[in-house]
Formats: structure tokens, sequence, C-alpha cells
């Protein structure tokens, strides 16, 4: 090689133009391609930024291992099936989406701590303030164990009636749903159907 | 270089969309305000005003609704589209719960049942009725007072108050937007000045054109309107109600099944114009029992049993009325 072309490839390795020498010539040749690869190293060692193992053909020893892996073959997906699918995510998606509410600055409204669990029940469920039937009438247990039938029975009376005033509840908000105004129905009498 | 000219775009679609949103954020400032409304207008006035821009102007709001120590976040939209009025609520926690009307047809969805449809012009929710039905009926049966001036929302408010005539229902304070009239917070109080319950607004704009999202609505497919088949309307029943605050109508009267306990009921449902109140009587078999009263926010829940019989009143009425309701029931 001669001297013109190696101080060529020092000039390139400096960012500096060469004459002659384009990065496609220095692909092409391998003997090019060589002596660039040296002149890193020596700057690289003179810089002393080789670290402890110097590794010269570390870019081969890859390229090689490389070509031995073997080829995966991974099928190629049906366009048609993909758009189908795509076409009903949509239409699933978009009614959801047109009442979809974003976070609101409800929520930023921070009203106690202990809110962020119970507002997850639902529905109301309306808590005793007054309860006439008493526990009372049965002796105090006497052993830790001993837990009268009556009080179980009692306590399943209660959950059932608990159950009975929510459906009771509920029915209530729901006939008032029900409520067809008098307005409103006889405009639809008068117009039966659009 | 191949990104700048879709960064152009990019930015072209952002100022556009921005231009668009313009419009929605406007508030109605300049809308001419009824020039009788400037010279102290009156309660009633007040509440005319708040039913009217119910349904007239473009809002989109949120809302809390708080009772026992919990809160409910509702969104509130509505708007004029096509001629049509829309209108959105929607429960923003725990399962869905969301109604919308599209002029008298009044849709509900739940997540616990199939949705259905009712011919009606206001949704039954959170927000009551009364505030855009007649409020001639209202004044029947409460005061209406202008009280003072105060700031809800970041806004200067208005306060009146609806205080009950007889004592036996509740009163409802409401704080209403000076400029647009439109609802910022309401309450419900009991005779000894205890706050039961309030609906607290967190946001609030008014546009001049309605929310895109409503615009959908018009070309949704609405749910069936409800076959009242299980009830057997105008029922003659073996009992009767002898006694109810003033100014209480029948609404309905029929039989039904309470879902899901399937609980054969003989029900009425009245109304004073701003109260909905449910009576419930069922065979039963256990023994006498004198009231029992459940409260949740202002909604009492009493029950009791006596001639074989149980009977439930439901409503937000103070638990003195709920029982003088209960024990006016006679049985034939």
């Amino acid at each position: 090689m001669s001297n013109k072309i190696s101080e060529s490839v020092s000039a390139f390795l400096d960012s500096q133009e060469a004459e002659g020498l384009s990065i496609d010539d220095l692909k092409q040749d391998q003997q090019l391609t060589d002596t660039w690869g040296r002149y890193h190293m020596i700057g690289d060692v003179m810089r002393g930024e080789t670290g402890q193992y110097i590794m010269p053909d570390l870019a081969n020893d890859i390229a090689v291992a490389i070509a031995a892996e073997p080829t995966v073959l991974a099928p190629q997906p049906k366009p048609s099936m993909g758009a189908t699918v795509k076409a009903k995510v949509i239409q699933l998606v978009k009614p959801a989406g047109q009442f979809a509410i974003a976070a609101s600055a409800a929520g930023l409204m921070v009203l106690g701590v202990q809110q962020a669990n119970m507002v997850e029940q639902e529905p109301l469920v309306p808590s005793q303030v007054f309860q006439p039937i008493p526990f009372g009438g049965v002796a105090d247990p006497v052993s830790y164990n001993y837990e009268p039938a009556s009080i179980s029975e009692q306590k399943q009376a209660l959950i059932k009636r608990q159950q009975k005033l929510q459906a009771i509840l509920l029915d209530h908000q729901k006939q008032i749903k029900l409520q067809a105004s008098k307005a409103a129905a006889e405009e639809q009498q008068d117009t039966p159907e659009n | 270089m191949k990104f700048v000219p879709f960064l152009m775009l990019a930015t072209c679609i952002s100022v556009s969309a921005n231009a668009q949103q313009q419009p929605s954020t406007e508030s109605t400032e300049n809308q001419a305000v009824e020039p009788e409304l400037r010279a102290q207008p009156t309660a009633k006035q007040w509440l005319l005003r708040l039913s009217d821009s119910l349904r007239k102007l473009n809002f989109d709001t949120s809302f809390v609704v708080v009772r026992n120590n919990r809160a409910e976040p509702y969104r509130w939209v509505h708007g004029i589209a096509e001629g049509r009025e829309l209108e959105l609520i929607s429960s923003l926690n725990g399962p869905r719960k969301e109604a919308i009307r599209v002029d008298n047809t009044v849709s509900y969805f739940e997540s616990n049942q199939q949705p259905y449809s009712v011919n009606t012009d206001s949704i039954s929710g959170p927000i009551p009725r009364a505030f855009t039905s007649d409020i001639e009926v209202i004044s029947l049966s409460y005061d209406l007072v202008e009280v003072g001036k105060s700031r809800i929302l970041g806004r200067p408010a208005q306060l009146i108050r609806m205080v009950s005539k007889d004592k036996q229902r509740f009163g409802y304070w409401i704080w209403l937007d000076i400029e647009s009239g439109l609802l910022l917070k309401a309450a419900i109080i009991n005779n000894e000045g205890e706050l039961l319950e309030q609906i607290q607004f967190t946001h609030l704009t008014i546009s001049e054109q309605s929310n895109e999202m409503l615009g959908q609505l018009l070309e949704a497919e609405l749910p069936e309107t409800h076959q009242s088949s299980p009830e057997v309307p105008k029922a003659e029943f073996k009992w009767q109600v002898n006694w109810l605050p003033e100014g209480f109508e029948m609404l309905e009267s029929n039989q039904h099944f309470v879902d899901p306990i399937n609980l054969p009921v003989d029900f009425i449902l009245f109304n004073d114009g701003l109260v909905d109140v449910s009576v419930y009587v069922s065979a039963t078999d256990e023994a006498p029992r004198k009231s029992t009263i459940s409260q949740t926010g202002a909604t009492v829940l009493l029950t009791q049993i006596r001639e074989g019989y149980e009977i439930t009143v439901v409503g937000k009425v103070p638990s003195q009325t709920a029982d003088a309701i209960a024990d006016s029931i006679t049985f034939n």
C-alpha cells in the first residue's frame, strides 16, 4: 500500500478531507479496511482507551456467530385476518369510547381518606340508626366457644332484613326512573313513530 | 430531513385543534342577561332561570354527591345539537351507571341490568328533576327565599333556600351561578339545620357549541322503551294511606315484584313536586314490630309490621313524616 493512501486513511481518521478517498472505497478494499482498523487501534492504545484486553477480531467473531445462528422462519400473519380483527376491535371500543369519561376534577376533590375504599360499595346500603329489636334476652356467653344458636339466627335474620331493605331502596329508585312524565307521554302519543 | 414536513403537519393539526377548542372554552359572559334579572330577581325568578338554563345551555360539568362521609363523582353534559336536546349523566366511580337523554327519551345503562328507555323529559338521578320542571308546584309546599351571595366553584353565586312550609319535609339550599343561572351546589338540610346530603360541582364549562360527544348520541341506537308487563297498574289495594303532608300527590300505584328477592308488593309512589315517597305493603308472617328506621344521607327507609303486613316507606323525608305516613295506613 502506498504511503499516499496510508496518509489519506490517516487524514480520514482525523475527520479531514482526504484526496481521492471516500468511505465507500474504504469499505470495498479489505486492505484499506484493515489499515483503518489498525490506525484506530493505535490511537486507542496511545490514548489508553483499550481497556484490559485487546480483541482485534471481535467483529469477525460476532459475524461468524451470527452466520452460525439458525434462521427462524416466522409465519407471516394473514393480512385479511388482521384487518377484520382490527375492524371489530374498533367497533367494540368506539361505543364505550363515546361515553368514556376522562378522570375529571371531581377526582381531585379530597374528601377524606376513608372514602377511597368506601366509594366502591354499590349500591348504598342504609346504615341502621335506630334498632329497636333487642339483642338482649340472651345470657352472656360463659366460655369463649359458647355461642347461643339464637344469636346466629338473629344475625342471619338481620342480614336478610338488610338485603330486603336494600332491594326495596333500589326498587324505589327504579320506580322513580320508570315514571314517564305526563307531558312526554302525551307528546309520544301524538307522534307515535318517527 | 424527512421528519420535518411531518413535524410541520403535526403542528398544523395541533394548531387547528386548538382553534376548534377555543369556542368551547369561551364562556357566555357576553350573553345578554335578561333586563329584569338585573334588578334583584326573586327566588322564583332564579329558579325559573335555573330551569331555563338547564334546558338551553351547552354545558359540561362534574360534581360529587356527598352523603354519609362518602363522595360519589359524576359527570354531566348537556347540549343542543341539530335542534335536539341531549344530556348525559354518568357516575365515574365503581360499576358503570349512565343515563342519556335525547329530547323526551331517557335511557338508563346500569351494570346489573338490561338497559331500558323511558319516555320522559328529565333524567332521574342525583340532580333533582324538580329543577327542570314546574317551579309553581314546588312553591305550593316550599317557601322560596333568596338569601345571599357567596363564592362557589370560584364563581359568584346566589343562595336560594327552599324551606318546607309545614316542617314535614327537608329543606333544600341551592347555590346558582349568577352569570349563567346554572347549579353550582345543592344541600339538603333537616329541620335542625343539619346537613344531610350535598351536591358540590367541581368543574363547569359553558360553551357556544354542544359537546361533540353528545352529537354521537343522535346516531346511537337507544334501548327499547321499558314494558311494564309484570306490573298490574291501578290495582285495588286492601289498604289505604290516610295521611300525607299537603302537596303530595299519587304518581303511580301498582303491584309488582321487588328484584332480586322476588317480593310481591303493593306499591304507591307519591310526589310533592320535589321529593318522591314510596309506600310498599307486603304480606308477612313475622311478628308485629314497631317502626325501624334506616337513613342514608337524606333518604329514610322505615319499616313496620302490623296486622300481618309489612309496611315500608322510602323517601327523602324526615323520619317523623315517614312514620306518620306508615301509621296512617289502615287495612280493610
